[in-house]
């Protein structure tokens, strides 16, 4: 009785049902109503509930399925599409702890291997709508126009076609913008697949699509800027002129990854597996990973290859560039995947470092090793002092990167500055690294000069070199660095220089023309007899050293002109007194002419000639 | 397994130890510490040490060989010699300073250089086998925790499966088409499947595309020959230390392409090292060991030698045909059979879910410390004595 009673209830509940409800998704609600409101309709209607839902959707989602045509062209059918599968999944995950039941069981099955079907369609839909909703960037100079829509036009032919993208000629200028890599309407419609594929336990089949197509997308972007895959090797055996051109490059390329590229996928990522944050952060690590990688890599090769210190102004600019752009690094990989990426990021930073510090190490043994022989004949400036000098200014114009490398080092073991040196001038690393090349230069010079056979000539070569370096200091950052301490004593030994020749050409000539107590004491006859001794010493010595110091060269003028007065001024006034003496002795004066072979004027003359050093000197 | 007792090895006219022998009687009986012999000390140190280090890993259980556990056991013996070296460099600039060794240090640094390349080939090979886990875990998660396989489960792995037997395979091999023929699901077309297949090449991101490891080895090894006696007595056995040191960057490179996917992965090199140098027999005896195993038929058609590879193919390959074969519904004795296989590739997934890390880190150390060690010892070399 109770029986007959029951199925005279499911009966009338499916008959009303059939017939309030206008479609088999109205007719499944009510029934399901029925289920809830009651516990013996609930257990009658449910094996056949469970069938009849998984018929209808059977058949809805079988109809998209076996469509050629993608289903994303028409929202409609899209939406409804996804609905289907969002109640498939829902109903998978119901019927699941239930398959112990052998009615659930087989329709269980029957729901996997529909869900299955519907997942791998909407691969393929994932797939279809990236690769057509892609624009290039033409990130040379142009900028591509946003595709429009066809969702909405009937023909879908065209949907497949991809050669009516026309890239307009607009130059991004600024990094701030932030590219659209696909219209807005096919992000959301690929977050909606995804989220379906994510909800049914299917995130690998669609990050393995998303990653592949964006990572292809990156490889493009980026080839397009010229930027070649590079072997640590290949870097290292790089002519260095082609190596700038590659730097020039990667400097434009890594600005471009990290300032748009990048963001712009972490955006894409963000949007498409909105919700799924874990997915996003993986999926983004892996599509910029490899590209990150190319780029810090070369980086690297840089920063591990030759210490030629012509390389230092490309290597600071390499090292500028990651310096500058570390912020967006650590903010764009700040997620837990990308720590690997990050720690490799910062030490190539250091390694940069490492390798401008190699360079001024360089620049040392460089010095160091420039052989000692090969002293400038006339005493003049040697190359060496001129590269170095002039290398040290065009260095001091980046003091500021510069310093930053030295602060981050441990200083040159050896502080050679002396207390005061070190008490005034900057305290930087910076400082004391400058002032140990210095000093590595001096050393050089020194060894140089003990070359030259005259003592003379050695305190010229010094006196030029010195002079030149204090000039190259004084009016530059270098002067800031090393401090006015130390200005201050290279100019003293300049001076000092300045003496040491004068005593040690001019003190013999000196020497002679000096007659002091002889008159007195000696017989006028011997007076004169000794006189013509000293004027004939005096022609010879002073004929000698206009012969050996013709060739002697002051390069600067001032210190030319200050040196010829220096010994015009001691010389020209002992000589005309000197010949002052001359002329009371009346058997001198006599023969003039024969005996003095120059006059005062001859003399200034011919001091007024020395250091230009091509020989003028001789009459 | 070939047994190694390098004390046999020593005890007979073994070239190199013989001589330092002799020298240390020498000293010895002069009744005087001499530098030299400190110095020959120290290099004969190091040559024990490289031989312990690489007889340690002949040691292994033979079925560990090539594994993700015994690579790593392989760079730790790299460091260890490495280490060793840049302190011995560091400590006889003098000497190294001066032809012939001189050469052969400046060369050994460039070889250094080219094994960074190696290095980060070997990154991208990693990384290319961490992208297979995603296919294993499809695999498992449709096969694995389900009481019957159901239809959809099935298809979804086996596309995977079919993924995965690609990407496991050199692309050189002919065995790909037959994997082609069976990635026609649906809608997938001609391009489609070429674009998966580049998917699983294109990851070299370090080196360009006409880079090859083969060639990279063939430089590395490059005019690596052994020195004359008279030079290993005039350099107090350095040149003899460096050309040890360079022979085991060599076979540590050699080994790793061995094993990880790389481009164009060919193990002709040659080692000049001969048996005489009782330092170099445990590599020589690995050597050959791995040669052979790489030309064993079923072998050569594999993408890497690593352990885990082959474990994987043995998994992948049953589970192919396998897949290919059966009809729905699943007989139960197939579906036992397939049970088992998906249980043996989780166990292999989690050898190299667990490992591929570590050895990543290792990798990544072993190319930091090479860069570390030839910037410090080439700086030393440079700089006159009296700094300190």
């Amino acid at each position: 009785m109770a029986e007959n009673g029951e199925e005279k209830l499911v009966a009338v509940a499916r008959h009303i049902a059939k017939t309030l409800g206008h479609t088999d998704t109205m007719a499944e609600d009510i029934l399901r109503i029925f289920s809830n409101f009651d516990g013996r309709l609930r257990e009658k209607l449910s094996d056949d509930g469970v069938k009849q839902t998984l018929n209808s959707l059977d058949r809805k989602i079988s109809g998209y399925i076996s469509a050629d045509a993608p289903i994303w062209s028409n929202p409609a059918n899209f939406y409804s599409f996804l609905d289907s599968v969002d109640q498939l999944t829902a109903a998978v995950r119901e019927w699941t702890p239930l398959a112990d039941d052998k009615n659930i069981s087989s329709c269980l099955d029957r729901a996997e291997d529909l869900l299955q079907r519907s997942m791998f369609r909407l691969e393929d839909e994932f797939r279809a709508l990236m690769e057509r909703g892609a624009k290039s960037l033409d990130l040379t100079g142009g900028r591509a126009v946003h595709r429009p829509d066809y969702s909405d036009e009937e023909d879908d032919a065209s949907v497949e076609d991809d050669d009516n993208f026309v890239p307009v000629a607009q130059p991004i200028t600024d990094y701030d913008v932030v590219v659209d890599a696909l219209p807005a309407g096919t992000i959301g419609d690929l977050h909606e697949i995804a989220r379906r594929m994510v909800a049914a336990g299917y995130v690998n089949e669609c990050s393995h699509a998303f990653n592949m197509w964006r990572r292809e997308f990156l490889e493009e972007s980026l080839s397009r800027l010229g930027l070649q895959k590079l072997g640590i090797d290949e870097v290292h055996r790089m002519q260095w002129t082609q190596l700038e051109d590659e730097i020039e490059k990667w400097i434009k390329a890594i600005n471009v990854a990290l300032r748009i590229l990048f963001p712009s996928e972490r955006s894409l990522c963000d949007r498409i597996f909105l919700g799924f944050s874990s997915a996003a952060d993986l999926n983004f690590m892996e599509v910029c990973r490899g590209l990150t990688i190319q780029l810090l890599n070369f980086a690297d090769a840089v920063a591990i290859g030759s210490r030629s210190p012509e390389r230092l102004f490309k290597v600071l600019d390499v090292y500028e560039t990651v310096r500058d752009l570390m912020p967006e690094f650590e903010l764009i990989f700040s997620d837990q995947y990308s720590l690997s990426l990050r720690n490799e990021a910062i030490a190539i930073w250091k390694r940069l470092e490492e390798a401008i510090r190699g360079i001024f190490m360089e620049l040392e043994n460089l010095i160091r090793r420039d052989p000692a022989k090969s002293a400038v004949p006339g005493g003049g400036l040697h190359p060496i002092t001129r590269y170095v000098m002039n290398y040290l200014r065009a260095a001091c114009r980046s003091r500021l990167t510069l310093e930053q490398v030295f602060e981050d080092s441990v200083a040159p073991s050896v502080d050679c500055r002396d207390g005061d040196d070190k008490a005034l001038s900057s305290s930087s690393s910076l400082g004391v690294q400058m002032a140990w090349i210095m000093e590595v230069l001096e050393c050089n010079l020194e060894a140089k000069s003990k070359v030259y056979r005259e003592a003379a000539l050695c305190s010229v070569f010094l006196m030029n070199n010195w002079r030149y370096i204090v000039q190259k200091v004084k009016d530059d950052e270098l002067g800031t660095l090393l401090g006015d301490d130390w200005i201050r004593k290279r100019t003293a030994k300049v001076r000092q220089y300045h003496v040491n020749y004068q005593r040690s050409s001019w003190s013999k000539v000196l020497g002679v023309l000096k007659v002091d107590s002889i008159s007195n004491s000696t017989s006028p006859s011997g007076a004169s007899k000794s006189l013509k001794e000293k004027l004939k010493l005096f022609n010879s010595y002073f004929e000698e050293i206009c012969k050996t110091q013709s060739s002697w060269v002051i390069f600067d003028e001032q210190l030319r002109e200050e040196l010829r007065i220096s010994v015009s001024g001691t010389l020209s006034p002992a000589y005309r007194s000197f010949i002052g003496r001359l002329q009371a002795v009346p058997d001198i004066v006599k023969h003039m002419d024969r005996h003095v072979r120059y006059s005062v004027e001859d003399v200034e003359a011919r001091i007024s000639m020395l250091f230009q050093g091509n020989g003028s000197g001789r009459r | 397994m070939p047994t190694t007792d390098f004390h046999e090895a020593s005890s007979s006219s073994g070239f190199g130890f013989s001589i330092l022998s002799r020298r240390r009687d020498q000293v010895h009986s002069m009744e005087s510490t001499h530098e030299a012999s400190v110095q020959e000390i120290e290099v004969e140190a190091f040559q024990k040490q490289v031989a312990d280090r690489f007889q340690d890993l002949i040691a292994a259980e033979s079925d560990d060989w090539l594994s993700i556990s015994w690579l790593r056991k392989l760079l730790d013996a790299f460091l260890c010699c490495q280490e060793e070296f840049r302190a011995i460099v560091l400590k006889n600039k003098a000497h190294l300073n001066r032809p012939p060794v001189e050469r052969f240090i400046a060369d050994f640094f460039d070889r250094s250089v080219k094994a960074l390349d190696v290095c980060n080939a070997i990154r991208d090979g990693i990384e290319q086998i961490r992208q297979w886990q995603k296919q294993l875990e499809i695999v498992l998660c449709a096969l694995d925790n389900q009481k019957t396989i159901g239809e959809g489960q099935f298809r979804r792995a086996k596309k995977a499966l079919v993924d995965l037997a690609i990407g496991v395979l050199d692309d050189k091999e002919p065995n790909t088409n037959v994997a082609h023929r069976n990635r026609s699901f649906g809608r997938s077309n001609v391009q489609k499947e070429q674009k998966s297949l580049g998917h699983f090449r294109s990851l070299s991101w370090s080196v360009s595309r006409s880079w090859s490891a083969s060639r990279q080895l063939q430089a590395i090894g490059g005019n690596l020959v052994a020195p004359r006696a008279n030079e290993h007595i005039s350099t107090h056995g350095l040149s003899m230390t460096v050309f040890a040191m360079s022979n085991v960057l060599l076979f540590t490179m050699w080994a790793l392409v061995a094993a990880i996917p790389c481009q164009d992965r060919g193990l002709q090199t040659q080692f000049n090292a001969t048996k005489q140098f009782f330092w170099a027999v445990p590599i020589l005896s690995l050597h050959e060991i791995i040669l052979d195993e790489s030309k064993r038929r079923d072998r050569r058609h594999l993408c890497g030698l690593l352990k885990e590879i082959i474990e994987l193919e043995k998994c992948v390959r049953p589970l192919n045909e396998l897949t290919d074969s059966v009809h729905f519904p699943l007989k139960k004795d197939k579906e036992v059979e397939l049970k088992q296989k998906v249980e043996e590739m989780g166990n292999v997934y989690e050898t190299i879910r667990d490992g591929l890390d570590p050895l990543e880190r290792q990798v990544r150390e072993v190319f930091h410390h090479i860069v570390r060690s030839r910037t410090e010892c080439l700086e030393s070399l440079s700089r006159p004595n009296s700094h300190d």
